[in-house]
């Protein structure tokens, strides 16, 4: 029952999202058509691409139609490079999704250790370091810690390429020098973020009853701390890693640029920058499916965690 | 993902240090980071008036000059000086990042306010809305928004701070509806005053602190913002610089000129750090308990006696407590939890604990297991099992005889078992670590266990979680693990009071009959009188974390010498007490363990008390049954009590007490009043409620 709630209330989020991206996109100012023409075609040349194109239906209609295409897989044919929406899409996901992946292996790798260390001795000198280092994390814009790793690690020490992207099927080595430095500077500030919300809950949970009961029972603060204290603790994290899965798949555009990857956030400013509407419409619906996606997710990981959830 | 700081007290609550010392509470970093702030904004606004070159003056040095006297940041790739520009810079990231806090907080507080204030519908559509707005993708709203309807100042601020709406309302809700449930809100509003005048008076000044605290955050994530639309080329147009921009510009050069990248980073930086600095240093004020980056330590104010005191240790004893203390470090100051306490236990005897809550029972059983909690706890005095002292032991021999020769189990059933791991991992956990069973092994024994104990059904349970059992089963699933490597002692800190009645003596007979198969010996700790009297062997009674009369159980309580366990006893309902009977209850409150009354600390309370009670402690002295040991001037049942005159009888007031005026015999004032301390009449009930315990 709540299962079927749940589902209808994120169909609604993705019918709104859709929507109300589309009547944007139409209500700005700019058009396709006088980007497809460019600036010397007649007025009534322009006219008739309109009517060709459908611009001048209503806004409801045009919606209606383009979610009617969408329901059979069709995401439209770009008006500037006429090639399939899908299509694109199918080409630049694979990217962002490894990238994404990468990410938050490197975020938990550091973060999960680094809160289990900090929160055996909240308030001693690694948890301490450990507070600073993650302030200035957050602080830090991700373009800029960007930058700075790549002056370092490609520039000064020439041990990572700068740009470039490098497909699994070509060559994994390869692959992974090209993914290592985006994924890092994608993880370093959410290392930040989940490795405090997991030191504040396991200190949280090691207050609790069963833990003293695990140590009356004679148990090394190394078993204590992994077995006991790390899963009744992670709810918050899983929460963390999944908004930021959500909000990831498109936010990466700045990073994607950076270091010059075919990626779906990369795909999407292009799009705008060339008013392609189709192809920015079609990026937006990857990002809100995959938002509703990952809350799905999420919710299962909830219960994995937490049996007591399980229940509902 | 900033969480909504909550606030945990009234701002005007007298005990707190308001504007006190404020300037240190909010520490040096708070003042260097609003230092910078207000920096980078005189700059921003003096930035046409400062002697530097114009920021599009090409050529006002050599080009990618790195930092000189003449040019401070060196010079880019055209030769502009970078200084200027990352002055100029200034402007349109302050005033973005202002301007959008601005435009949330007047979109975001109201809503947020309304939201929080009136709930039901309105929340509803409001939060609804919300949710839209949170699975809508940002970044490509606003990327779409500037690229198509153009890249200016105006239109940037717009869409950050449309963008920054949905955080602010949730912060203001979330606030708004811890205030609209205390009291003085629910009190205004039922005294009928105007809904707006509540918030006017009471929410808004509540709603300033977390709001001014996360406008600083707000800030600092609208900065980053407008920086990475910039660096994007999306935000204010060239010729005005930007610091985004200025990165971006800087990078082609980056290999032979790296100052031009390195340099704005670093303002940037420092600005974005500062402005979640002041945030964090503020939200940190709103909360009194945990102070942010530096929390409060205090040293305890009495050294713990040296270690190296030897005890004479006593024949027979399986265990022997001597002397041991357990102070705290609170920001209150030390709080004396266990001071001074000892005893001895015999192998297959009962030795129960009572006190009142917060007598520092429960602190007494974690720290003979040496389980202090927190950081800085200090320690002092002995603990011998068979003789041995366990002070001395490393962390991992310590462990060994936790595992092997102690069991414990707590209060709450619910709490004390892990709730992600299933019974028969936890139940088999103890057994492989310590005995070294292997898997199969440890299982088939927990089953056994876990029947011995009168689980039903033991393989099922095995599988089980714990929120699928009763409140009793799981009690005797965590008795079954402390009994699992066969304890010599077995520490029960008020097994039953969680339960309901009638599981409470099922598992005090689990207990007793563990105890006898085993020849444990048995630390109970209870605050129930009838429990202790049939249970126990021998009784302590604790007071303000210090033992006030200890003995054997028959002879304690039948012959109570300290009026604290005449008042516990008299505490107890009875039987025979007439239908609605006020219960009777201790006068006055447990002292506060931070700040323990001088002399003996139950002395503002006792109705006996006089003037040596509130100079000097009593010592433990002996009664005429052996073993039979009381803390008191002038205890009950003997010659050396006379009872003081109480004068006014509230029982609470520490002044003036007992210090003259003649004393009624054996009648203290405050006897017949009911919630007071016993008369004579209940002195002679007392003997019929011992009795009818005895059973």
């Amino acid at each position: 029952m709540t299962a079927v709630f749940r589902a209808v209330r994120l169909l609604v989020v993705l019918l709104v999202v859709t929507f109300l991206s589309y009547a944007l996109l139409s209500l700005l100012p700019g058009d396709p058509v006088g980007q497809i023409l460019g600036g010397a075609a007649t007025p009534e040349a322009h006219e008739r691409l309109r009517r060709e194109l459908g611009l001048d239906d209503p806004l409801l209609v045009r919606y209606g139609s383009w979610l009617g295409g969408l329901l059979t897989g069709d995401f439209g044919t770009s008006y500037i490079t006429g090639v399939p929406v899908l299509e694109s899409l199918a080409d630049r996901l694979p990217v962002t999704l490894e990238l994404l992946a990468a990410a938050q292996l490197v975020a938990l790798g550091v973060a999960v250790p680094a809160a289990v260390a900090a929160a055996r001795r909240p308030g001693g000198p690694l948890d301490h370091a450990l507070t600073a280092i993650c302030f200035g994390l957050l602080s830090t814009p991700v373009f800029v810690l960007g930058v700075l790793l790549i002056l370092v690690f490609a520039i000064k020490l020439k041990l990572l390429p700068a740009t470039g992207w490098t497909p699994i099927s070509l060559d994994l080595g390869w692959n992974l020098t090209s993914v290592l430095l985006p994924a890092v500077t994608i993880a370093l500030p959410e290392t930040a973020v989940y490795s405090r919300l997991l030191r504040t809950d396991l200190i949280a949970t090691l207050q609790e009853d069963h833990i003293t009961l695990a140590r009356a029972r004679g148990l090394s603060p190394r078993r204590i701390l992994w077995r006991h204290a790390l899963r009744p603790s992670a709810v918050s994290l899983v929460t963390a890693v999944g908004l930021n899965l959500g909000a990831m798949i498109g936010g990466a555009v700045i990073v994607e640029t950076l270091f010059g990857l075919p990626g779906v956030g990369r795909f999407v400013v292009d799009s705008i920058f060339a008013r392609d509407y189709l192809a920015v419409q079609g990026g937006v619906v990857l990002i809100s499916v995959g938002y509703v996606l990952v809350n799905f997710a999420v919710d299962l990981a909830y219960a994995a965690v937490d049996p007591r959830i399980r229940r509902a | 993902m900033p969480r909504p700081p909550g606030r945990r007290d009234r701002p005007d609550r007298p005990d707190r240090p308001e504007h006190r010392g404020l300037l240190r509470r909010l520490g040096p970093a708070f003042w260097l980071a609003a230092g910078w702030l207000a920096l980078v904004v005189a700059v921003a606004a003096a930035a046409d008036l400062l002697p530097l070159p114009r920021y599009d003056e090409t050529l006002a040095g050599p080009p990618r000059s790195g930092p000189s006297a003449e040019h401070p940041f060196g010079t880019d790739a055209l030769g502009r000086d970078l200084l200027s520009r990352v002055a100029h810079g200034a402007r349109v990231s302050l005033g973005v990042g202002v301007g959008a806090v601005l435009l949330g907080l007047a979109a975001g507080a109201p809503l947020g306010v309304l939201a929080g204030y009136r709930r039901r519908r309105t929340d509803a559509v409001i939060m609804g809305a919300n949710d839209v707005a949170l699975a809508f993708p940002a970044m490509v709203f606003a990327l779409a928004v500037v690229a198509f309807a153009g890249a200016s100042l105006v239109n940037v601020l717009a869409v950050l701070g449309v963008l920054s709406v949905p955080a602010w309302i949730r912060l203001v809700r979330g606030t708004t509806l811890v205030f609209a449930e205390r009291e003085f809100v629910t009190a205004a509003r039922a005294l009928g005053a105007r809904d707006r005048s509540v918030l006017w008076r009471e929410i808004a000044p509540n709603v300033a602190l977390p709001a001014a605290s996360y406008a600083f955050v707000g800030m600092a994530v609208t900065i980053v913002a407008e920086g990475g639309l910039a660096f994007l080329g999306l935000s204010v147009q060239a010729p005005t610089p930007t610091w985004g921009g200025l990165i971006n510009e800087g990078r082609p050069v980056m290999e032979t000129a790296p100052h031009a990248v390195l340099l704005p980073s670093l303002v940037m930086f420092l600005t974005v750090l500062s402005a979640n600095l002041v945030g964090d240093r503020l939200r940190a004020l709103t909360d009194v308990r945990q102070s942010g980056l530096e929390p409060v330590r205090r040293r305890p104010a009495v050294p713990l006696p040296a270690p190296g005191q030897v005890h004479r240790i006593e024949e027979g004893a399986l265990l022997q407590v001597a002397g041991l203390r357990t102070h705290l470090p609170t920001p209150r100051g030390t709080v004396r939890a266990v001071d001074g306490v000892s005893f001895t236990v015999r192998r297959g005897r009962t030795l129960a604990i009572v006190g009142e809550s917060g007598s520092g029972k429960s602190m007494l059983i974690r720290s003979v297991l040496g389980l202090v909690p927190g950081p800085g706890a200090l320690r002092g005095g002995r603990v011998y099992l068979d003789g041995r002292d366990l002070t001395g032991l490393s962390p991992e021999r310590m462990r060994r005889v936790l595992g092997t020769r102690f069991g414990a189990v707590f209060q709450d059933p619910m709490t004390a078992l892990n709730p992600v791991r299933r019974i028969g991992v936890q139940l088999a956990e103890p057994l492989r670590v310590h005995l070294g069973l292997g898997a199969k092994a440890a299982r088939a024994r927990g089953t056994e266990l876990l029947a011995s104990v009168g689980v039903p059904e033991p393989a099922r349970v095995m599988r089980r979680y714990p929120h699928q059992l009763s409140g009793g089963m799981r009690q005797r699933v965590t008795i079954a693990m402390a009994l699992s490597c066969g304890p010599d002692v077995l520490f029960a800190d008020e097994p039953t009071t969680a339960l309901d009645v009638t599981v409470q003596d099922q598992v005090l007979r689990l207990i007793r009959r563990q105890r006898e198969e085993r020849r444990m010996a048995v630390v109970l700790v209870s605050h129930d009188l009838a429990v202790v009297a049939e249970w126990a062997d021998e009784v302590v009674v604790m007071y303000a974390g210090k033992v006030v009369e200890r003995g054997p159980t028959a002879a304690l309580f039948e012959r109570t010498r300290m009026p604290y366990t005449e008042a516990l006893l008299a505490a107890v309902p009875k039987l025979t007490d007439p239908a609605h009977h006020p219960l009777r209850l201790i006068a006055g409150r447990p002292p506060d363990l931070a700040d323990p009354p001088a002399g003996c600390s139950f002395h503002p309370r006792c109705p006996y008390a006089r003037e040596r009670c509130a100079v000097e402690e009593p010592p433990l002295l002996p009664a005429e049954t052996p073993g039979h040991l009381y803390a008191c001037w002038y205890p009950r049942d003997t010659g050396a009590r006379a009872p003081a005159d109480t004068g006014s009888g509230t029982g609470t007031d520490s002044d003036g007490r007992g210090l003259d005026g003649p004393c009624g015999p054996g009648r203290p004032a405050a006897a017949g009043r009911p919630g007071d301390l016993s008369g004579p009449n209940d002195l002679s009930d007392l003997d019929e409620g011992a009795d009818s315990r005895g059973r």
